[in-house]
């Protein structure tokens, strides 16, 4: 019956195109403008590292003497200081963990082939690229003692491969990053993370850098910091090494701990540490404060999906709604029209439930239309957020998920408005139109 | 086969109730052919449609083919009605989206008839109503008496033991009338129980039986004295 029902619901469409085209277009207009903010919200809302995220933590060490706040709930300052973050990342500890930050540098090779270009970079340890996933396409990174040893080297990303090599393995050669030559040691796959949630600071949704340095580079190198720098005392800092040795706060820290011993032992850890620093007169503080996040709940603590975004996503919804009772008016009047057929179904022996469900098969045919007219109306309506904001250019897209889900709702959505005047029109007493038609 | 009795029918409004129907008694055998006419308005179609299962009584017991009529629910008065009862209607009620083809499978589809067997039926019933190769034309497309004819065939395809026909010929003209009542009368001789609404007493005549309504009543059958009828009075006058 199925099918019937099916082959019913397209006569229907064609019998009354006018009214089925209106009740279409109101369907698709609602979905597309809900999955638009939906896919926008989604694509915020989304864990960026699922199977991960849970053993991914970022440290919150409060290092200010006990009368100094801070802009979050629990006082506690969102970056670290470079000797807090040095001090963690070079700590003999088990796990793997590193400092890192951003900065940028004039990319160029050195001839007059290459059009120079500013790129962001992010300076980091050799961890970094195993915790948070980097694929190798040629090489590999850099070695610890490398990395000890401070040794000029660069992992660029395919894209900057791409456009200075062609796409070659670039293993071994070098690039001018400022005025300074960088021997590539790898190059690693586009990063493909729509949430920048290893460096909230510059912008959640803003691009990823595709130039990656050690770390132990800074002292020698002297990197700008292309991101944050707070302070919360007065400090003399005229010099580089004045800046390092501050207790001005411009660098992110990263710590993967699989088990809860672990995070156990590196609370316990920083608990010591701190003390020790208290002791060691860097800050009046009684109390030892620190705090350790992992990816979801350091998205939550930086209020990622803004009040507004679900705001948006509620407006778009109660849009929706008025569509759809748009489209309840549509269909009570198209269903109460065929009333006099309905009558004949019955008194043919149709059952009330046969017939609720030939018009609940329309209202869904109805909303399957209009969702996957909606899906290019939202396509639409995300080209034109990209457009707009290029700030928003990853998240406005629709993945597998929200596209599923698009006609999904809009069926859903059809069939809520569809129930009353299914259930009307199934309930028609056959006698008053058998007569009367 | 169909008994029913001290049947009453009460339409109720805020400020009126309408009896249709009240004391109403009536037993139909197998086979029979029976005329049922009275002055409009008397419950002529109100007694059709309660026999059709089409509306609910109000009062008194009816039984068909054995089945308790008032404790089925709706969904088994329908499935009841598609089974065992054919309707033909006097405006035809074809549905004017489907062909002659779709609009005799509608009772074999909701009977859950597979495809084949559908097919098989449908082709018969067009051919015994002269139709079949008409088959997919539009309602609309056909004269008030090819239509009634296809109304014919979708009542006979479910095979139903009843058909219930109010006023059959009433839109036609005489000669369209003559040939839809002698269709009905053949039916009747291939074994099918007919009752038949009209107002037309010369095809009143022609039913081996008559009753009479008045005032939701059956009357006295004499009033129209049908000649070569089957004369047996159902209950007395009012």
């Amino acid at each position: 019956m199925f099918l019937h029902y099916l082959d019913l619901s397209w006569r229907s469409f064609r019998r009354t195109p006018l009214v089925s085209l209106l009740m279409v277009s109101a369907i698709a207009i609602g979905i597309g403008i809900t999955m638009t903010s939906l896919s926008v919200y989604y694509m915020m809302a989304m864990d960026p590292i699922p199977h991960k995220s849970a053993n991914l933590f970022q440290p919150q060490l409060n290092t200010m003497d006990a009368d100094r706040t801070w802009s979050t709930p629990d006082d506690l300052p969102y970056q670290m200081t470079y000797k807090d973050a040095m001090h963690l990342h070079q700590a003999n500890l088990p796990y793997r963990k590193s400092a890192s930050y951003r900065t940028g540098f004039s990319v160029h090779m050195n001839n007059a082939d290459v059009k120079p270009f500013l790129e962001p970079a992010r300076v980091i340890g050799q961890d970094f690229f195993t915790m948070f996933e980097q694929q190798f396409i040629f090489g590999d990174a850099w070695s610890l003692e490398q990395e000890k040893g401070a040794s000029p080297l660069v992992v660029i990303n395919r894209r900057i491969n791409d456009k200075l090599f062609g796409g070659d393995d670039s293993v071994g050669r070098s690039i001018y990053l400022d005025d300074t030559a960088y021997q590539i040691v790898g190059v690693v796959e586009n990063w493909e993370t729509h949430i920048k949630y290893y460096d909230l600071n510059n912008g959640s949704f803003n691009s990823v850098e595709g130039i990656f340095i050690p770390i132990t580079l800074t002292q020698s190198m002297q990197y700008d910091a292309w991101g944050n720098t707070n302070g919360w005392k007065f400090e003399e800092v005229n010099t580089y090494e004045d800046r390092l040795a501050s207790e001005l706060m411009w660098l992110q820290f990263w710590v993967q701990l699989d088990t809860p011993e672990a995070v156990q032992d590196f609370s316990q850890y920083l608990h010591a540490y701190l003390e020790q620093q208290g002791q060691l007169g860097r800050f009046e503080r009684d109390n030892v404060e620190f705090a350790l996040r992992d990816v979801k709940e350091w998205l939550a603590y930086n209020n990622v999906v803004s009040e507004d975004n679900q705001v948006l996503v509620g407006l778009s919804f109660m849009f929706l709604a008025v569509c759809l009772a748009n489209i309840l008016g549509l269909l009570l009047g198209k269903f109460l029209k065929r009333a006099p057929e309905v009558g004949v179904r019955r008194a043919l022996g149709a059952s009330k439930r046969q017939v609720f469900y030939q018009h609940l098969v329309e209202v869904s045919v109805l909303g399957l239309i209009g969702g996957v007219l909606g899906i290019a109306i939202a396509q639409l309506g995300l080209w034109g957020v990209r457009a707009t904001y290029s700030y928003y250019s990853a998240l406005a897209t629709m993945d597998v998920t929200m596209l599923l889900a698009a006609p999904i709702i809009a069926i859903s959505a059809c069939v809520l408005a569809g129930l009353y005047p299914a259930w009307l029109v199934c309930r028609t007493t056959p006698a008053i139109y058998l007569k009367t038609q | 086969m169909l008994t029913m009795q001290n049947i009453s029918k009460v339409y109720q409004t805020e400020k009126v109730q309408t009896h249709a129907l009240r004391d109403f008694d009536l037993h139909v055998e197998e086979g029979e052919f029976i005329a049922v006419t009275g002055p409009s308005g008397s419950g002529k179609t109100t007694f059709l449609n309660i026999a059709g299962l089409l509306e609910p009584f109000s009062g008194g017991s009816y039984n068909l083919d054995g089945v308790d009529i008032g404790k089925l629910s709706d969904n088994q008065r329908a499935d009841l009605r598609n089974q065992k009862i054919g309707f033909i209607f006097q405006g035809f009620n074809l549905i004017p989206d489907l062909n002659l083809y779709e609009n005799v499978e509608v009772p074999l589809r909701y009977r859950g008839i597979k495809a084949k067997e559908r097919k098989q039926r449908i082709e018969e019933c067009l051919e015994k109503v002269g139709l079949a190769s008409r088959a997919k034309h539009l309602p609309q497309q056909l004269s008030g008496g090819q239509q009634q004819r296809v109304a014919i065939a979708r009542a006979l395809a479910g095979k139903p033991r009843f058909l219930l026909a109010d006023e059959p010929t009433g839109n036609l003209d005489s000669l369209m009338a003559r040939q839809v009542m002698e269709l009905l009368e053949q039916i009747n001789k291939d074994g099918s129980t007919i009752i038949m609404v009209t107002h037309d007493p010369e095809l009143a005549r022609r039913a081996p039986r008559n009753i009479q309504v008045v005032d939701g009543k059956l009357a006295d059958f004499t009033l129209y004295q049908p000649s070569g009828a089957r004369v047996e009075p159902l209950v007395a006058g009012v």
